[in-house]
């Protein structure tokens, strides 16, 4: 079984949120390494040439992220996502609270390396116990001269601030993000401008997700090419995958990306007694699901594409025999009715009426014609949208509607009765 | 910025070449080859917002449909915008759009001028699968004194929300709670309440937003329509009047107005209409007879008029006139004609605390916006709405410099230095770039020291008028000229017993001037005194005759603004039968002594000529200071001044409450 | 899983700031909101000067104030906008746009049930079922006695230990029947590990405000506000009799509507020959 520990190394086995332990597993080293002999640049050329892809959905290379960050002598801020919402998805959330240093020492690799001298990490509202942990983490840094003022006394200065977020969704979209941060609604902005070049307060800014940072640290230790030697030709490295549904031992588990789907399935000690695969999902709330058929892909960012899905944020969701698709379907689109922040036509009014059709379909009371209403109006509405959060409503849905039509044909009504 | 103005960028929109300025949105861009892009929450003057998704459009090489209002040109772009795939995208914006919709557009005050309507159908798909209920929200919500709000209409463009934050600078009007539950709304207990709040209702692209003033009065296509400009300040917005069967039921501003309004109008400007139909409106000429007015006919009137004055002159007492402000400027033009042609030269526009109306030289408002600091004296906010928001616009958008000398009113919510005197603010403003002062024209000392202050500056100066037509006033030469009495002499001279006929036009200065007291005792005093009036104000109550006037809105002619335009009023309604233009008055005093008077023609040209002529020299240095000095100016709101708020009683809802201190 | 207070994650205690409020419990009339506002203030500033702007401190600064207030209060709302510099409008725009802040009171423990898909897959329904027989509300409701508020809420993020919820932002995991039951149990006497929330005013059937609460109750619309109708001034009169004092009209001095455009080029034309005329006196005269 190719589960490899990396970031996961230690959790469950030490206490790893205490700083001294931490630092005995060898922790804060590569920060250390970084501030007293590495150059910014170094810590930008090994995050580009690692081949790092951030973790936090989109998939787009870190590296040449951060290259877009303009010359322009205004200061630059690192933001990391910690606003993990993405239904199935709870990696984040572990890393926090487990390894909460090897997260502020991703962080502060991530900082140096742009030239930020204020990095944020936004974390999720929910999570109150998370974010105590972090801030208790950010005063032991501090206290050990790890950050805040003259690093170590070598005159660098990289203040982190932990901001909490109070319930919202959209708030992991980084310009949906940076407002919150900035104490506004957490609506999406239309851009351009792209963050790179006005982001918070305006200012060139990079948002990148707590398990992207914290792979620097390894990159760091271990070089780029150990990193870049994992994995396939564009997707380099490991993830972890957050492992639910109907599987017996669900979880984080970190593998090697292009572990087949089939692999990390039984990895998280496989289907049920007696049930029968169905589908997987396997990136969050917003991926299509894929079959059968796709079993013995493996889990990269271009085989999930070439499946008809995305690899997003590692949120592989396993469906069994037992699944009620127009519930599920119905949860799916109720979940970005709810989430949606309103801004934009097609979003607010495409995902609530979806919501109230399939809400019919449960109780067995949908329309013929409504199928091909579900088809037409999910799939005109993606590419409308401000955001990708109203783009996320048709994939899920269209996949299954697509897969298993006999679920939804059988909660048509059968016949009028006259009221 | 200049440079990147004139460089221009080809580009092609259905199959129409088109050439406009680097930067332009394509939303702008193709109104050059008049190509309608629908837009609902972009407006030109808002900018764009990207919310509603409407402007869809097709850009070849990229794979999906671009929003027109913030996708700026390029060279050699080839536009779509009315493809099969733009109005696939298009049709679902509006199918969605309709979905919560309630469609009660046969009840609905913007049936037949909505943007909903109309793009449903020239885009919509004309038909619905929408099986459900639609969702229920708040109707006819109270917002606020003058607005009504039904958001079960809304399509949360958030074209007021964001008027109230980028325009007015007010920031009462947010949405509230998220997603389809999204509604517009005012912090909780708070009512919508500024000096702009009706705009909202012609920024709403449907009929969420509707003015308490025009619901369910009317049908757009039963409008009767005429463009003139707004007297109730001196500012002079151009203006839609509309009139339904005789009865004037909305004002609206005129969106492209650049020079003058921006697009906007104020809420006096634009509520301020009851007063044309109140009951007490003067109909028939009034003659004190043992202390009770009597009706008498406009020949009698006319006739006691002239008789007094040949009376006085045989006395040989004084005669003389006041007032003006509110004035037409043929009418002003004509009022110091037939004075002077009767020997008259005790006349005086001035009856409040404003001294001067006319700066040295002209400014125009857009010139205001691209000052780097702006150093006000007075409360402009309420003197000169509409021109405030040009001040937010150059502080707020445009980084210039606010600086408040001496008592300018409630302080704005935006970055400003108060100061006390010019000195002060010569320190206060920005080191470089343009200064401009606007003043209220009352302290001539500070009027003057600013002029000298900033005399190496070059500033640009403008006057905000009291009265709605003050410089034209001024202009036409209702001054003491030729060695008559100013205005403070004319009253105490009268109230000594010296004058045998003073008329007052347009002007109520036992409510509004600071020499009130005075006043008082020189009509007393004064044989036969003759109000022009719309109402039976203080004044009028004690006249010998008062002669009933004809609204602005019922007659035509021009007037001067604060920036030295000359603007057309246009009638727009019938007085009520009885009542006359003051001009008309003047040409019935002229008769009974066989004035020649000039013909329109000569008027037009004397007018034109006159509003052309610069007056004074500078700030402060107003021709005929007065012989005695005046309380300063203190803070007003916008419905103080002219008496006709007074007679709608739905204007007092709107006065805004006292600025709360320390709220 | 530890449910007794004695044998609790002692951090699970929650906030020993917050304890301080609980003697204002109950009487919404006698909560001390200035007095509140004065000891939080320096908390205040000091979350201000984390940022390079001050309205990035609102979201901490709400977060500080339901902690010792049970909920996001107008006043709080209101010190908040004073002391950002924001309108009372943005700031409960802000604040709305949040599910976690509570704009109205709600029971001393908030049980948020995840109704994600993940938890739906393993049998979140039945929970969710359980707990709205065992309280007798449902979602987005408070019991009668102040003690429950409900919701059924959106992924949680721990979709391994399915089904999920939170108690007051604390994480319970794989819940059991028997779990819920004992939990309810404890809450009602007092004795649950994890502390209860500051309740200073009366919580009402629901804490849901506008479209929300109408969400909540299930009903109509609550906030129909009928404007009183609106009294505009009468109309002219009867307009047909109209007279025109013709006998003034003849005399040519009416004027007709006309064009700004007209009017500006003889304005400009006129200006033309005043500059050149210079000083030579009144014109009209």
């Amino acid at each position: 079984m190719p589960v490899t520990k990396v970031l996961t190394a230690g959790i469950g086995e030490a206490d790893l949120r205490d700083i001294s332990v931490y630092r005995a597993r060898g922790g804060y080293k590569q920060w250390e390494r970084a501030v007293r002999d590495l150059k910014p640049a170094d810590v930008m050329e090994a995050c580009d040439k690692s081949g790092l892809r951030g973790r936090g959905g989109a998939g787009f290379p870190t590296g040449r992220k951060w290259s877009f960050l303009p010359n322009n002598g205004k200061p630059r801020y690192m933001v990391c996502n910690c606003d993990e919402a993405e239904p199935g998805t709870f990696k984040d959330h572990m890393l926090l609270e487990e390894t909460p240093h090897l997260v502020l020492e991703g962080i502060l690799l991530g900082a140096y390396g742009i030239g930020c001298t204020h990095a944020y990490i936004y974390i999720r509202g929910e999570f109150k116990r998370g974010y105590q942990i972090f801030q208790k983490a950010i005063d032991d840094a501090r206290a050990a001269g790890l950050l805040g003022k003259n690093i170590l006394g070598t005159g660098l200065d990289i203040e982190v601030t932990a901001h909490r977020g109070a319930g919202a969704y959209i708030c992991g979209e980084e310009t949906g993000l940076l407002n919150s941060l900035e104490g506004k609604r957490g609506e999406p902005r239309l851009k351009p401008p792209f963050p790179a070049i006005a982001g918070l307060y305006g200012m060139p800014t990079v948002v990148n997700n707590v398990e992207t940072l914290a792979y620097l640290v390894p990159i760091l230790e271990k070089g780029a090419d150990w990193f870049a030697s994992v994995g396939t030709e564009r997707s380099k490295g490991y993830k972890i995958v957050s492992v639910s549904g109907h599987v017996q031992k669900p979880g984080n588990y970190e593998v090697p990306i292009g572990t087949t789907v089939r692999e990390i399935i039984e990895i998280a000690g496989g289907l049920r007694p007696g049930r029968t695969f169905a589908a997987v999902q396997p990136g969050g709330q917003s991926s299509a699901c894929i079959f059968e058929e796709h079993l013995d892909y493996p889990y990269d960012y271009e085989s999930m594409a070439k499946a008809g899905s995305m690899l997003g944020s590692g949120a592989f969701t396993v469906f069994d025999d037992t699944t009620d698709w127009v519930k599920a379907a119905l949860n799916s689109v109720r979940f970005y009715a709810h989430e949606s922040c309103g801004q934009c036509t097609p979003c607010r009014e495409g995902g609530h009426w979806l919501e109230r059709v399939l809400h019919r379909f449960v109780e067995g009371r949908g329309l013929r014609s409504d199928l091909e209403m579900i088809r037409r109006v999910s799939g005109t509405i993606t590419g409308l949208n401000l955001c990708a959060l109203g783009d996320s409503i048709e994939p899920f849905l269209k996949s299954v509607v697509n897969r298993f039509p006999e679920q939804f044909e059988a909660r048509v009504m059968q016949e009028l009765t006259p009221a | 910025m200049a440079e990147a103005a004139t460089e221009m960028v080809k580009l092609t929109i259905d199959g129409v070449p088109v050439e406009v300025p680097k930067g332009t949105l394509l939303v702008e861009a193709a109104k050059k080859i008049k190509q309608e892009i629908p837009v609902y929450c972009y407006h030109t003057k808002l900018g764009p917002a990207g919310l509603c998704r409407v402007c869809l459009v097709e850009v070849e090489g990229m794979p999906k449909l671009q929003i027109g209002c913030n996708t700026p040109v390029a060279d050699g772009m080839v536009v779509h915008t009315r493809n099969e795939k733009v109005e696939s995208g298009r049709s679902m914006i509006l199918e969605l759009l309709l979905v919560n919709h309630p469609l009660d557009c046969p009840i609905c005050d913007k049936g037949g001028e909505c943007d909903l309507q109309d793009y449903a159908m020239a885009y919509g798909r004309g038909a619905s699968d929408v099986a459900d209920p639609k969702q229920s929200k708040p109707k006819g919500v109270d917002l606020g004194p003058t607005i009504v709000l039904d958001e079960e209409r809304c399509v949360v463009c958030q074209r007021c929300v964001r008027f109230d934050d980028i325009i007015a600078g007010e920031r009462q009007l947010v949405v509230k709670d998220r997603g389809h539950n999204d509604i517009i709304a005012t912090s909780t207990g708070d009512p919508y309440r500024h000096n702009f709040t009706g705009n909202v209702t012609e920024l709403c692209p449907v009929g969420a937003l509707t003015s308490k003033t025009y619901r369910f009065k009317s049908r757009p296509w039963d409008l009767n329509r005429t463009e003139t400009s707004c007297t109730q300040c001196a500012v002079g917005c151009r203006q839609f009047a509309d009139v339904r069967y005789g009865t004037l039921v909305r004002t609206m501003s005129v969106e492209n107005d650049d020079a003058i309004s921006d697009g906007w109008l104020c809420d006096r400007g634009r509520y301020n209409i009851g007063y044309l139909g109140a009951p007490e409106r003067l109909t028939q000429p009034l003659y004190k007879q043992n202390g009770q007015f009597v009706q008498i006919g406009w020949d009698d009137a006319f006739a006691l008029w002239a008789k007094a004055i040949n009376d006085a002159r045989a006395a040989g007492k004084a005669v003389g006139a006041l007032g003006g402000g509110r004035l037409f400027n043929e009418e002003a033009y004509l009022l110091g004609y037939v004075m002077r042609a009767l020997g008259v030269k005790n006349l005086d526009w001035r009856t409040g605390r404003q001294l001067q109306a006319s700066p040295g030289a002209n400014a125009s408002y857009e010139a205001l916006e691209n000052a780097s600091s702006i150093v006000i004296a007075g409360d402009i906010a309420e003197l000169a709405p509409v021109l405030w928001l040009r001040i937010i616009k150059a502080v707020t958008r445009k980084g210039a410099r606010l600086v408040r000398v001496g008592a300018c009113g409630a302080a704005p919510g935006f970055a400003h230095t108060d100061v006390t005197n010019a000195g002060e603010a010569a320190q206060a403003v920005a080191a470089e770039g343009g200064v401009a002062i606007v003043w209220d024209g009352a302290d001539l000392a500070l009027g003057a020291a600013l002029a000298a202050t900033f005399a190496s500056r070059s500033p640009l100066a403008y006057i905000a008028s009291e009265q709605s037509n003050a410089r034209g006033a001024e202009a036409m030469g209702l001054l003491p000229t030729d060695g008559g009495a100013d205005f403070t002499k004319i009253a105490a001279d009268a109230a000594n017993g010296a004058y045998g006929v003073l008329a007052l036009f347009g002007a109520n200065p036992l409510r509004n001037a600071p020499n009130a007291e005075t006043m008082r005792g020189a009509l007393q005093a004064t044989p036969f005194t003759v109000v022009s009036e719309l109402f039976m104000t203080e004044s009028a109550q004690a006249a010998t005759l008062v002669l009933p006037a004809k609204s602005a809105f019922e007659k035509s002619g021009t007037v001067i603004d604060i920036a030295g335009d000359l603007l057309p009023v246009n009638a727009s309604l019938q007085a009520p039968v009885g009542a006359l233009s003051d001009l008309e008055m003047l040409i019935g005093l002229a008769q009974q002594f066989d004035l020649a008077l000039p013909t329109s023609e000569e008027l037009d040209a004397a007018v034109i000529a006159r509003a052309a002529k610069p007056l004074a020299a500078a700030l402060g240095e107003a021709r005929y200071a007065t012989s005695e000095p005046l309380a300063p100016s203190s803070s007003r709101s916008i419905w103080d001044g002219g008496g006709t708020c007074a007679h709608d009683d739905r204007i007092a809802t709107l006065r805004r409450e006292p600025v709360k201190v320390g709220a | 899983m530890a449910l007794r207070q004695a044998q609790g994650d002692t951090a699970a205690q929650g906030d020993t700031a917050a304890q301080g409020d609980t003697a204002a419990q109950g009487d919404a009339a006698a909560f001390d909101f200035a007095g509140l506002a004065a000891r939080l203030r320096p908390q205040c500033e000091a979350l201000v000067a984390q940022y390079e702007q001050p309205r990035s401190a609102l979201l901490p600064m709400m977060h500080l104030f339901q902690e010792h207030q049970g909920y996001v209060s107008q006043d709080a709302m209101r010190f908040a906008a004073d002391l950002l510099g924001l309108s009372p409008a943005v700031v409960e725009s802000t604040v709305s746009f949040y599910t976690l802040f509570f704009r109205k009171p709600v029971g001393k423990y908030m049980l948020q049930v995840c109704r994600g898909l993940m938890c739906e897959l393993n049998g979140a329904e039945a929970t969710m079922a359980l707990f709205r027989e065992k309280l007798g509300i449902g979602h987005l409701e408070t019991t009668d006695d102040g003690l429950f508020s409900y919701e059924e809420v959106e992924c949680l993020a721990a979709c391994d230990k399915a089904p999920c919820m939170q108690v007051n932002l604390e994480f319970l995991y794989n819940l059991t029947p028997a779990m819920i039951d004992e939990m309810l149990e404890l809450m009602r006497t007092g004795t649950y590990a994890i502390a209860p929330m500051v309740q200073t005013a009366k919580p009402e059937r629901t804490w849901k405000v506008g479209q929300d609460a109408q969400v909540a109750l299930g009903g109509k619309s609550p906030g129909t506000l009928n404007a009183t109708d609106p009294n505009n001034a009468g109309g002219v009169g009867d307009a047909s009799g109209v007279i025109m004092l013709d006998r003034f009209v003849s005399k040519d001095v009416a004027f007709t509507a006309r064009s700004r455009e007209r009017l500006v080029r003889d304005a400009r034309a006129v200006a033309e020959i005043v500059e050149e005329e210079g000083a030579n006196g009144h014109a009209g005269h």
